[in-house]
């Protein structure tokens, strides 16, 4: 059952229209049903009785990249982006995961990870996607662009707690997945960076998945014991900071999981408290003095906004000013930076029509600055991008990566 | 309900993609920014003129409704299948096919949308001016087929002073051209002014040609905030018997002040009854000079605070304001319906007093926006439609509004055009001679009446 507060948005829409072109995919596909608007009127009929949720609905449910430019732009403030989450999660009984998913998620979900990681990973995933024909692709990205496997997962290169001495701050380190598994050099550069600032970091061994891409696709129930863990583990109150490397990751617990357990008619206070904790790493950096550590490097970067930082978490001017900050650097402002780039977690390989008409976008955007290096805090904007980026090269990496490359 | 082998024409016409019947298609194609809903029986998806032409040779063999439909922005119904049928929607239909620099036009197809257009032409230091409040989201088509105004109509206008011709498919299935690409144009009757706010009753519009004008070199924006309306309109006459034209002046009340404060922070003051918000542009030390007069005139007539902007940043500043009006006030209850009866400009304070006077009354929410420079008012009637009673009253006030404006020598409708929210008062201000003549015309258009069938015309009758 959706929640009240929730259900009652389809009478707020009052059908103006306006997140229609904002909206990615209705600017690709150009039919109603696919726009936000459309998406409301659906589910106000669903809720009202008048339509049987079909595969049709679903499948257009699906349709959606979550990246909540419609809420943003609603000038009635629905939250539709919370409205298609629910509905989803309502979907989830009658329709099911598909194999792929229900697969992923299992890894994702507990201590499976880890292990599979460690065997099939390592010892057999590298060379096999090596092995793969470079212009075959999953979705809209070749194979050959798809990063390897970390040799080590990140948390297991580092002790649990990195010291420095005469510590000026302390905070809790959110790996997330992506930084753990693919790749590490995000998370070196984020504790490199923090022990040049005299932070120590504590990175909780017992840390799991943040469970996003499992509750968005509407399996609540199953995200729901790694929601609860990583409450238990970061929600402290002896640290300065919960910091997160990870758009993705940090929206999940800034925002979603207070929300889910709510809807869920669990009490969010706790993870509530967690949220108000949860920084970006960019949030927390902006407030040192950088500029004395860094040395000047070359080189014209660009910055792309991650959905699940800019609208979800707010963060729009922070990894900006740590990419202005560094001397030398050139910094170009892209045209619709702050567009989704179509990865849209699995978005991409349900619909990669879709998605490729997207990230074309982007990507000629990028090409427009004469960039060679694109900045942005998100392993699958990250994806999304490089993967679609062409032959031509590009570099797409974390901020934070091109910040620890300047400390001298 | 349309029979299987009318669809598969239509079917073989477009192919089955952009032929749509499922129920969530049809569900998401019964509405438009009004309140009533009509579903059609099938939506289709047009890309060519050719395609627009087989389409109605079908329908008018099989006497088929075809109700055509943009983005669905409109304010009335003018796009629902109000006797169900086809809609035709243009969206697919959307491109930019020509900016002629050295003859100051454009060439576009029917879906480009507005606030792109706008954005295209700027790039060639030109400049489209009808800006309707949803140019962001609502078609080129959607624009000339309701006559669409907009902000800046005191100075530049609305959609029919800027164009020059179109192609359009009677709905017989027939080509023609109306109009042409030179600035004058005697040659026959102006069938392109009056295709242009037919609100999809005569034909189908694929192609339109416009005017575009040199971009102004600059602009200035002023706020001005007033303790008493009365003020707020005074100076609005000043500005306009002193031989200024600015090019958008808007006006906010009270109720839509204290909703921008609670939602936006702007640091408004709660107990002004007035903001007015003007625009000037033109060459730069003209915009100066008119800038600095008009301050004068806001001043002499008892605003509280006055501000000029001094760059293009500052303007956006002050605009951020009438931005967020909209949102501001939509957000405040379930159902927000715009009204836009319009009275002759001097009539303006006037009419603002009554509207709050009936709101009052009648026990219905309204703010009031109003593109006061033209008289154009935007009541904003602010309900919940799941509230029959309430809707009773909601219907009584809007009458009330409308009787005014028509009793002062205004309009029903300014910009947003009859559709069926405003059919039924139609006789209130048409005569019977000039509906019969309406008639006469849609008549020699569309003999079977199959182009949006259900509006305005029948509708009153």
């Amino acid at each position: 059952m959706i929640a009240k507060e929730i259900r009652e948005e389809v009478h707020n829409c009052i059908k103006c229209g306006l997140c229609l072109t904002p909206c990615p995919v209705y600017k690709q596909l150009y039919f109603e049903a696919a726009s936000p608007r459309g998406k409301v009127q659906l589910i106000k009929k669903i809720l009202e009785g008048k339509l049987e949720p079909s595969e049709n609905f679903h499948r257009l449910l699906f349709t959606c990249l979550l990246c909540e430019t419609c809420t943003v732009n609603c000038p009635s403030g629905l939250k539709v982006d919370r409205l298609m989450k629910a509905m989803r999660a309502e979907l989830l009984q009658k329709f099911g995961l598909p194999w792929q998913k229900k697969m992923l998620f299992h890894l994702l979900v507990g201590k499976r990870l880890l292990p599979f990681f460690l065997f099939w990973g390592r010892t057999l995933g590298n060379p096999l996607l090596a092995r793969m024909p470079r212009s075959r692709k999953l979705g809209t990205i070749p194979y050959s662009k798809f990063p390897r496997l970390n040799r080590k997962p990140l948390r297991e290169q580092y002790p649990e707690i990195v010291k420095v001495a005469s510590p000026k701050g302390r905070v809790l380190y959110f790996t997330g997945c992506a930084t753990n598994y693919l790749f590490e050099n995000v998370g070196r550069s984020v504790i490199n960076i923090l022990q040049r600032l005299g932070v120590e970091v504590i990175i909780p061994r017992e840390q799991v998945c943040c469970g996003l891409p499992i509750f968005l696709a509407g399996a609540r129930q199953m995200a729901l014991q790694n929601i609860r863990k990583n409450i238990e583990l970061f929600n402290r109150d002896d640290v300065d900071a919960v910091i997160v490397d990870c758009a993705t990751c940090g929206a999940a617990l800034k925002k979603e999981y207070a929300h889910i357990l709510e809807e869920m008619g669990e009490s969010p206070e706790a993870a509530q408290a967690l949220g108000r904790k949860v920084l970006d790493i960019s949030q927390y950096l902006v407030r040192f003095d950088l500029e004395k550590h860094l040395r000047p490097i070359r080189g014209r970067v660009t910055y792309h906004d991650p959905c699940h930082l800019l609208r979800s978490q707010g963060v729009k001017e922070e990894p900006r000013s740590l990419l202005k900050v560094i001397p030398g650097l050139q910094y170009v402002e892209m045209a619709g930076a702050d567009v989704c780039c179509g990865g849209g977690g699995t978005f991409q390989w349900e619909h990669p029509d879709v998605a490729s008409g997207i990230s074309s976008k982007k990507v000629q955007s990028i090409k427009e600055t004469g960039a060679g290096i694109v900045a942005s805090g998100c392993p699958g904007c990250r994806l999304q991008i490089y993967g679609n980026f062409g032959e031509e090269s590009v570099e797409v990496v974390h901020p934070v990566e091109i910040l620890a490359k300047a400390l001298h | 309900m349309l029979n299987q082998e009318v669809l598969k024409k239509f079917a073989s016409i477009l192919g089955p993609q952009r032929v749509k019947t499922s129920q969530e298609d049809l569900l998401t194609y019964a509405y438009d920014a009004y309140v009533m809903e009509y579903i059609p029986d099938a939506v289709l998806f047009p890309k060519s003129v050719e395609e627009v032409s087989q389409i109605m040779k079908v329908a008018s063999a099989h006497k088929v409704p075809i109700t055509p439909r943009g983005a669905g922005s409109g304010l009335g119904g003018g796009s629902l299948a109000k006797r169900g049928g086809v809609v035709l929607c243009f969206t697919m239909m959307n491109r930019i096919l020509e900016v002629n620099t050295a003859n100051r036009y454009a060439v576009v197809e029917p879906g480009v949308v507005i606030s792109e257009f706008q954005k295209e032409v700027e790039k060639f230091n030109l400049f489209y001016p009808p800006d309707p409040g949803s140019a962001t989201v609502a078609t080129m088509g959607g624009a000339v087929l309701m006559n669409a105004g907009g902000m800046r109509g005191i100075k530049y206008g609305v959609t029919r002073d800027y164009l020059m011709g179109l192609e359009i498919v009677l709905p017989s299935g027939a080509m023609m051209k109306t109009g042409s690409v030179t600035s004058k144009d005697v040659t026959g009757y102006d069938l392109t002014r009056l295709i242009c706010g037919s609100e999809g009753t005569l034909a189908l519009v694929t192609k339109i040609v416009v005017r575009l004008l040199p971009k102004p070199k600059s602009r200035r924006t002023l706020q001005a905030i007033y303790n008493r309306i009365d003020d707020a309109g005074n100076t609005v006459a000043k500005i306009i018997e002193a031989g200024i034209i600015p090019a958008t002046l808007e006006l906010m009340d009270k109720m839509i002040i204290k909703a921008l404060e609670d939602f936006a922070h702007l640091g408004l003051p709660l107990d002004a009854e007035a903001l007015l918000l003007i625009d000037v542009d033109g060459d730069l030390e003209a915009v100066e000079k008119q800038a600095a007069l008009v301050a004068d005139f806001c001043k002499s007539q008892g605003a509280r605070d006055v501000r000029v902007s001094q760059s293009e940043k500052e303007n956006e500043q002050l605009w951020v304001a009438r931005r967020s009006a909209f949102g501001a006030v939509a957000r405040m209850r379930p159902t927000c319906v715009i009204e836009d009866a319009t009275v002759p400009v001097s009539y303006l304070t006037s009419a603002i007093k009554k509207v709050i006077e009936i709101s009052e009354r009648n026990r219905v929410q309204i703010a009031v926006l109003a593109h006061a420079g033209d008289g154009n008012l935007h009541p904003l009637v602010l309900c919940d439609q799941r509230d029959k009673e309430e809707m009773v009253r909601v219907e009584k006030a809007m009458e009330e509004i409308v009787d005014y404006a028509i009793s002062v020598g205004g309009t029903l409708s300014g910009e947003h055009g009859i559709g069926i929210a405003k059919a039924k008062y139609l006789p209130k201000q048409l005569s019977g001679t000039a509906l019969e003549m309406m008639r006469a015309i849609k008549k020699s258009f569309d003999p079977q009446g199959i182009l949006n069938p259900g509006s305005f015309l029948e509708y009153a009758a």
